[in-house]
């Protein structure tokens, strides 16, 4: 590949806040460049699963090679990576970057810049990218161009002045962002003939082809044939097919040099082999260094996921597993509880990657479950020199085998409009937060740092900071480490039997109000029975809150009038319908919600 | 011996008349205060010529009760009830021996209607009073008081009738036990020869149910109601009245034998809107809309259907019903019985899921019978929804339309 070739090729991302548009303005990317024509385009053509398109986020990383004939009559080879936008998914947003020269950092001419917006604009600068500044949501009557202009150049610290001023909605001005690609953004560097490094930033499953693995190439050239060596693992297989993506499908081009973006596949069967951030060389002639920033990523979010309906267990065995084909961040392996049954301990990023996994089993699997609360991973040392990791807080140890306990913490970043600092200032105080810095970064909106326990922000923090700023505020974190931390382990007794699935680790000070609260909810929350039910929270073997579901004493004694019969019935059918959900506990029955209704409880 | 039901099978025939003088907060039964005495002669006129449809459908069967709901029958002009009344012996073979009742509310019956209704056959009168407590007769919006229903009754008894039940309930809005007590008293004092005792349901669609919220600072708890229920069984039994149903007491002999048709899944036609019927094998019931039931009955080709549901009652089902419909008679369910209609033993069936509410006081085991408790009675639908399978409620064949 010639050199001047090299030159025309432009490698971007896009990144912006959740819902500042960035996966509609890659959508006028592709429709300006004729790479797709309007009648193929689907809204929001990167974000391929229904959640994605519904949500309005992108949750995989995926790329698009772009052919651009500009209006100067040269054509250009624009690959653009649309990059997850969430806080979950930082490390892959930084690998998907890193195969970058340049980023298009889009913000909301409405809202201004976000708490992601930041993350990911620094992220970018620590990759070494050039920035390019697009102000979208133009047709909006509440655009305000300058101010917007002004908190890029002032919080951010780069020109904005002249930038793209954009509607990705309406198609305003694209091509305005598509001259900043050529003019702003570096075309790639590299060696061709140096040992090959290729950055993996993504890779999925394909039934028919294996593992298909996302890659940019940084030096050298990777033909169809080569053997090639994972860094990480040094794993070698021989590579099958070598090509590019386009916007339907991929297309095999036998090689691909220095500076592009495309893919390989090598019968790989496991997409845990291939990690993302990992680099591929050649099995003999490698680099002699891998690229830099590899990790693995863990788990920091665990919870029992079980079938509603016990039967299901295979089902949803087979799901979880096509699920992991997918995603390497996910984890799962088997586990039991007595009121639950047969279940999976699964690992997350976070809560959004939690939620995802959730709702993707629901949806696309058609399952039904139930997810127990979710639980950080807690390091604990016993008094017996040795250190242990728990992420199920049923196998908490006892207290009196605790040297210490520690938990993680993170550093996290809010951004708010000024009237609701004070809101969250008391929502970072009651969740155990430690106060950093506050900064305003214009007249109206402040930055505030905190560092939090991960396990508060776990347990409903989102809802809480959204109902107290109005849904304006934004939130930010990244891990931190770990903090020695008063924890104890809180358990629940319904009718004298421990429900294990219930049991959750919690700060010493915050055991007794959520005890009541969570007593309180479980007391709505469980159908009442023939007896008498009482429910305990207990912190060893002392009860610290206490609630009764009274004994059901009457149902409807209404007449069978002029002999309708069918209605009463119908009502019994209706009656036998909710039983037939319950989980029998002993000589209790809950019902599923029960165990749902603790997850949530409401910004106190 | 009834000699003259020997031959011919046996039914109840309903007449629903939807009528009130005034719609009470509570009631959600298809009832409405007419606009003019206009419908009222249509809607008789109708129901008498729907009884002369059924009149080959009834040949081969001997009606051994008849029953006037509403509504209130009694605000009909006396002469359109009359037509009603006299209508049914006329298109039906009804026994002398017939029971015969119709439902009165206080203050809509004078002297000569209680006369005519028993020159007509009538021969059983019940009478909705509710409360015998001046307030709560208001918190329902009853447009009667304790002292209208007291001359009522007297007059009923002056034109003859010796079969007289009272309708009280229990669970009105700023009830006690004592004052409950005190109206059940109070009408014992009058010597009723049946009691209905009902508990208060804030139904969907009334006036309570859209203050529900508010009504609960005032309504009795569910540990009070239970005491009522309990406190009132203990009363009525120490009176001589019987429960003999979840919500119904009789002195000796004076059992409902029409209602007692519903519980024993025997069968019943039923006239006019909203009416339910259990005949052939069939449940149906009519429409409720007075105006297209008018348009349906005269016009036999009229669009309009006359039926708004109707289920075929397979053999298991039936097996539900009679378990569903028996387990509300203190008599219960006997094995014998049991076993001489559905040709299976009760005990194979259902004996292992009943054991835990026999062994904690919900259902008695007495000489071959099972029958609930007053707790039992109570807690009738936590129960049954447990014991009976979906086939015993008709779920599986789906045939409910």
């Amino acid at each position: 590949m010639s050199e001047d070739r090299k030159k025309k090729i432009r490698n971007f991302s896009i990144i912006a806040h959740i819902d500042h548009g960035k996966s509609t303005l890659a959508d006028r990317i592709l429709e300006f460049s004729d790479t797709v024509a309007k009648r193929d385009m689907e809204e929001q053509l990167l974000d391929d699963m229904d959640l994605e398109r519904e949500r309005g986020i992108t949750i995989k990383a995926r790329a698009v090679r772009i052919d651009y004939n500009a209006p100067d009559g040269e054509n250009y080879i624009f690959n653009m990576i649309d990059t997850p936008g969430h806080v979950d998914f930082n490390y892959e947003v930084s690998r998907s970057l890193n195969a970058c020269e340049g980023a298009l950092l889009v913000v909301d001419a409405t809202q201004g810049i976000e708490a992601q917006t930041l993350a990911n604009a620094y992220l970018a600068a620590d990759a070494g990218l050039e920035l390019v500044p697009v102000v979208n949501k133009m047709d909006l009557p509440s655009a305000d161009l300058d101010r917007v202009r002004n908190e890029i150049e002032d919080v951010i610290g780069i020109p904005a002045e002249g930038c793209p001023a954009v509607s990705a909605k309406t198609g305003l001005n694209i091509a305005d962002v598509m001259q900043a690609i050529i003019d702003q953004i570096p075309s790639p560097g590299g060696d061709e003939d140096a040992p090959l490094k290729c950055l993996i930033f993504d890779s999925v499953y394909n039934s028919y082809l294996g593992v298909v693995v996302y890659i940019r190439v940084v030096d050298g050239t990777l033909r169809e044939g080569d053997l090639i060596r994972l860094m990480s693992t040094g794993a070698e297989f021989e590579t099958v097919e070598v090509g590019v993506m386009e916007p339907f499908g991929l297309k095999r081009t036998g090689a691909l040099y220095a500076g592009e973006v495309g893919y390989l596949t090598a019968s790989i069967k496991n997409v845990a082999d291939t990690r993302v951030g990992d680099t591929v060389t050649h099995a003999e002639r490698p680099a002699a260094e891998p690229l830099p920033g590899f990790k693995h990523v863990q788990s920091m979010v665990f919870a029992g996921i079980y079938p509603a309906d016990g039967s299901k267990y295979n089902e949803t065995k087979d799901a979880l597993e096509k699920l992991r084909l997918n995603d390497a961040a996910f984890t799962f392996e088997p586990e039991t509880s007595i009121a639950l049954g047969f279940g999976f301990r699964c690992g997350f990023l976070g809560l959004l990657h939690m939620e995802i996994i959730e709702e993707r089993l629901e949806r696309e699997f058609n399952l039904d479950l139930i997810t127990t609360a979710p639980s950080v991973i807690y390091r604990i040392k016993k008094k017996n020199g040795e250190t242990v990791f728990i992420d199920n807080p049923t196998n908490y140890p006892s207290p009196d085998e605790i040297e210490e306990a520690a938990e993680p913490v993170v550093k996290a970043s809010l951004i708010t409009p000024a009237e609701f600092v004070g809101g969250i200032m008391d929502l970072c105080q009651d969740r155990r937060g430690v106060f950093v810095d506050m900064k305003y970064l214009d007249t109206e909106r402040v930055e505030l740092h905190y560092r939090l326990p991960l396990n508060e922000i776990i347990y409903d923090f989102f809802d809480a900071l959204k109902s107290r700023s109005k849904g304006y505020a934004s939130l930010d974190y990244e891990l931190d480490g770990y903090e020695p931390s008063s924890l104890v382990k809180m358990d629940f007794l319904l009718n004298g039997e421990q429900v294990d699935a219930l049991t959750f680790i919690v700060h010493s000070e915050k055991a007794y109000p959520r005890a009541r609260k969570i007593a309180e909810k479980l007391k709505d929350n469980i159908p009442r029975q023939l007896f008498e039910v009482p429910i305990q929270a207990a912190i060893g073997s002392k009860v610290i809150a206490r609630e009764t579901v009274k004994a059901l004493r009457k149902d409807v004694l209404a007449k069978c009038y002029g002999g309708d019969i069918t209605r009463k019935k119908k009502l019994l059918e209706k009656q036998k319908e909710g039983k037939k959900k319950m989980r029998q506990l002993g000589s209790v029955s809950i019902s599923p919600e029960a165990f749902m209704a603790v997850l949530k409880l409401g910004d106190e | 011996m009834k000699i003259d039901l020997y031959d011919k099978k046996r039914l109840g025939i309903y007449v629903h008349v939807p009528f009130c003088i005034s719609k009470c907060a509570y009631c959600d039964f298809n009832s409405f205060v007419p606009k003019s005495e206009l419908i009222m002669a249509d809607y008789v006129d109708a129901v008498v010529s729907h009884m002369e449809d059924y009149r080959e459908a009834g040949k081969g069967y001997v009606a051994d009760s008849v029953y006037f709901g509403g509504g209130t029958p009694t605000a009909l002009p006396q002469r359109e009830l009359k037509k009603l009344l006299s209508a049914v012996g006329k298109n039906f073979d009804v026994s002398k021996k017939a029971e015969f009742s119709v439902e009165v509310n206080p203050g809509t019956a004078d002297l000569s209607l209680f006369k005519m209704m028993r020159r007509c056959g009538v021969n059983r009168i019940s009478m909705g009073l509710q409360s015998a407590d001046n307030r709560e007769l208001a918190a329902l919006s009853r447009c009667h008081t304790r002292q209208e229903f007291a001359e009522s009754f007297r007059l009923a008894r002056q034109a003859g009738f010796d079969n007289i039940s009272v309708d009280l309930m229990f669970g009105i809005p700023g009830q006690t036990v004592e004052s409950m007590l005190k109206s059940l008293a109070f009408v014992m004092r009058m010597e009723p020869e049946h009691i209905s005792l009902y508990n208060l349901k804030i139904e969907p669609g009334t006036p309570f149910y859209e203050n529900r919220e508010e009504l609960k600072a005032v309504l009795p708890s569910e540990e009070v109601e239970f005491e009522m229920y309990r406190a009132a069984i203990e009363a009525m039994e120490k009176r001589g009245y019987m429960q003999y149903e979840i919500s119904n007491f009789a002195r000796f002999g004076y059992r409902c034998l029409h209602n007692l048709k519903y519980w024993n899944c025997e069968e019943y036609l039923g006239f006019g809107v909203s009416a339910h019927s259990y005949f052939n094998s069939n449940r149906f019931a009519f429409i409720d809309s007075v105006d297209r039931y008018i348009a349906a009955v005269k016009d036999k080709n009229s669009p309009v259907r006359i039926t708004k549901e109707s289920e075929a009652v397979e053999a298991r089902e039936r097996m539900g019903e009679y378990i569903m419909l028996r387990f509300r008679l203190t008599d219960g369910i006997g094995s014998v019985d049991f076993a001489r209609r559905f040709g299976v033993s009760f005990e194979s069936l259902y004996g292992r899921k009943i054991e835990k509410y026999v062994k904690d006081g919900f259902i008695e085991k007495r000489e071959g019978t099972y029958a609930l408790t007053p707790a039992g009675m109570f807690v009738s639908n936590y129960i049954l929804s447990d014991i009976l399978e979906f086939e015993d409620l008709g779920a599986v064949t789906g045939n409910i339309t």
